[in-house]
């Protein structure tokens, strides 16, 4: 993916850069508001990463709103230190994809922006899904592994789809949360791990190849070659 | 000028300034009152003496016409003998003005040709006079002049006009000494609500203003400053019990970190054992994160802003979802979980808030029940309250501390040694605050009942966005303003 970041702060920038280029991304830095217009406007990216506060005149919330005026769609993700409930509506409401509190952790930036970028490459009017033999019928709700039909309870059907929709990609708990419980907060116990062993025992028998693995330090992937 | 910091400052007192003018308006309102009866006194003075003057010189003029010039210059000769000096100025003068008879020397220079009356200053018994003249023209040319002293009345004049000035110099005299009195009362209980408030100002939030008379308005005025003295004390201390409590609850992580990241700088172990300090390091950090997240969310919450973002929602919904989401890991630990509803309810309050209220409580539940326990949410609706009961059997808290645990950073004995940072109940009591509500702990015997009351509230703002602010908005332009809607 070819990404664009707009962040001012010169170590955070070399954190997040250094681990997008690892991670196999292409990226360009501006660390004023300035210089992030003038590349967001010239250049096509994949995704941009944008920070809320910018030197430079011109703030992240400001650039936002101006791309998406002259009909620019590509994916961002907006950075800030401002973490009231309202800051955050403000920011998705000017046009942002999704929203990232600092101080944050590097596997939640490169998770979500893996999942931004692929949003926009792909439709989502399927009504079917598929990881190697696992198949979700999104119309009739109906989950099977192979021949063996699996019954789920609603928030666990749930939480395949969003995990099959992202198939292939990393998804941390902050994201489950947010996207299959509408939980905008950490709970203070990891009772997210407790729902996915009770998926993966339900999707996965003994007999049957693990489709859902765990990421140290940054979340869980659904997969087919594992 | 350099103001000298230890004398009672002189200022302008307005209690003062307003008894001065109204001693100042009941000035002008005597002489208000009094110039037009003056006027109308001096008006009928006036015309009484005319009329006098009048009848004199009727009665000569009918002497005249009875006995002719000779009769009425004895006459008049006759009058002058008996009459008072200086009562009455009787003048007779043949057609050119010589004098005939009278007590007049001559004809006054002053008179006019004309008038019938007039008044003129003429030497009168040796003395320069002021009089009034009634001027008769008899028949075969003969000029009669009867007069009077205008200075009979001014005695009279005299005494109303010290009056007057006496009576305005009273009540100056009465304003300007009301007016320091007034003042003087006035600055020294001012002066003590100064000096108390100088010593808060210096950090002595224990001092009171003196209450003073009952009723009265500066009382009443000090009361009121009492009380927000009471309040702004209790927040000064609930602060200082804060900062020590995030000194300890930040210090502890960030000693720990402190010193294995010191520890590694000086021994420099090997590569595997850096990657697992570096890996405790990140979870100290994290730790520091959580307390930092927890406290900024309860002082969004405390700001009481978050009610203009308030929809209609069902507290059934939000709690079913929490015990849904609790479900898996109160199985995993062997504890029952029951949930008990009347059906659908409505309140008006922030879903978000609500959902991270319940799952604090539920949470803390799961932390403390033994295995195999039981946790039972129930939600009920009353006449203007929704109670949520979070009731479980664990150790429960004991009497005295319960009204402890809503405090920041509070950590029972009991919860010693569990994870957690200590502001779970607190969010949980900020959010019932903010709800209108209450969050009271009491015994489930065994065990522990947390009862959520929230104030069910108008469904003012229904419409205006519900769900929509937690979920991701799919595009700006389609998204309706929950915020403008709101407020």
């Amino acid at each position: 993916m070819k990404v664009l970041l707009v962040e001012d702060n010169q170590r955070v920038s070399q954190f997040i850069v250094k681990g997008l280029r690892e991670s196999g991304h292409t990226v360009d830095h501006a660390d004023n508001g300035r210089d992030g217009m003038l590349l967001a406007t010239s250049e096509r990216y994949d995704a941009i990463v944008m920070d809320r506060m910018l030197p430079g005149g011109i703030d992240g919330i400001a650039i936002i709103e101006a791309l998406r005026k002259t009909g620019n769609r590509v994916p961002i993700l907006i950075l800030s230190a401002l973490s009231d409930v309202d800051e955050r509506i403000h920011g998705l409401r000017s046009g942002g994809d999704d929203y990232l509190t600092k101080p944050f952790a590097f596997g939640e930036l490169l998770a979500r922006l893996d999942v931004l970028g692929r949003r926009a490459e792909g439709g989502s009017t399927r009504t079917s899904l598929e990881v190697g033999d696992l198949r979700m019928d999104l119309l009739s709700r109906k989950v099977q592994r192979g021949s063996r039909a699996i019954t789920l309870q609603p928030r666990e059907f749930k939480l395949l789809e969003y995990l099959m929709r992202h198939a292939g990609q990393v998804v941390t708990r902050t994201m489950l949360l947010e996207n299959v419980w509408d939980y905008h907060f950490d709970p203070q116990t990891n009772v997210v791990d407790v729902h996915i062993s009770n998926l993966r025992q339900k999707i996965s028998l003994e007999s049957e190849r693990p489709l859902l693995r765990t990421v140290r330090h940054a979340g869980y992937m659904l997969t087919a070659d594992g | 000028m350099v103001a000298e910091p230890r004398r009672r400052p002189r200022m302008r007192s307005s209690a003062a300034l307003l008894a001065w003018s109204y001693a100042a308006l009941g000035i002008l309102a005597l002489v208000l009152f009094a110039a037009p009866l003056l006027y109308t006194w001096e008006d009928v003075i006036d015309e009484g003496r005319l009329e006098l003057l009048h009848e004199d010189s009727q009665r000569f003029a009918s002497v005249y016409q009875h006995g002719g010039a000779g009769s009425l210059v004895d006459f008049i000769n006759a009058r002058m003998n008996i009459q008072f000096a200086g009562e009455r100025i009787l003048l007779l003068t043949d057609a050119r003005h010589r004098p005939l008879a009278g007590n007049l020397a001559a004809w006054p220079a002053q008179a006019p040709e004309d008038a019938e009356n007039f008044v003129a200053s003429v030497e009168f018994a040796g003395h320069p006079t002021r009089a009034v003249f009634l001027h008769t023209r008899l028949p075969d040319g003969y000029h009669m002049l009867v007069g009077r002293d205008v200075a009979k009345f001014a005695p009279l004049q005299n005494r109303f006009w010290y009056g007057l000035v006496t009576a305005v110099a009273a009540l100056a005299l009465i304003g300007l000494l009301g007016g320091v009195l007034i003042r003087r009362v006035l600055l020294r209980r001012v002066y003590s609500i100064r000096q108390t408030v100088s010593a808060i100002m210096q950090g002595n939030l224990s001092h009171r203003l003196p209450p003073g008379r009952d009723g009265d308005e500066l009382g009443t005025l000090a009361q009121t400053i009492n009380g927000m003295l009471d309040q702004i004390e209790q927040l000064v201390h609930g602060v200082s019990n804060v900062s020590n409590a995030i000194a300890h609850d930040l210090r502890t992580p960030l000693a720990e970190l402190r010193s294995r990241l010191e520890e590694l700088a000086l021994t420099r172990p090997p590569t595997p054992q850096v990657f697992t300090e570096i890996e405790a390091a990140i979870a100290d950090v994290d730790r520091v994160i959580r307390v930092f997240n927890a406290l900024l969310r309860l002082a969004e919450i405390d700001t009481g802003l978050r009610r203009s973002g308030f929809v209609t929602l069902d507290p059934v919904e939000i709690a079913a979802e929490a015990v849904e989401f609790y479900r898996p890991a109160a199985e995993l630990k062997g504890v029952e979980l029951a949930f008990r509803s009347p059906g659908p309810l409505h309140a008006s309050g922030d879903p978000l808030l609500l959902a991270q209220a319940i799952n604090n409580l539920l949470d803390n539940a799961l932390k403390y029940v033994d295995a195999h326990g039981r946790i039972t949410v129930e939600v009920s609706g009353l006449e203007q309250h929704v109670e949520i009961v979070v009731a479980d059997n664990g150790p429960g808290i004991p009497d005295a501390e319960k009204p402890k645990v809503v405090e920041r950073f509070y950590r029972g004995d009991v919860s010693r040694g569990t994870p957690g940072v200590g502001l779970g109940l607190s969010l949980v009591d900020a959010v019932a605050k903010l709800h209108r509500g209450t969050l009271t702990f009491a015994d489930n015997h065994p065990g522990l009942q947390a009862r959520l009351s929230l104030e069910q509230g108008v469904a003012g703002n229904a419409g205006a966005g519900g769900q929509a602010r937690l979920a991701r908005p799919p595009a700006p332009e389609a998204q309706p303003d929950a915020k403008a809607a709101g407020s």
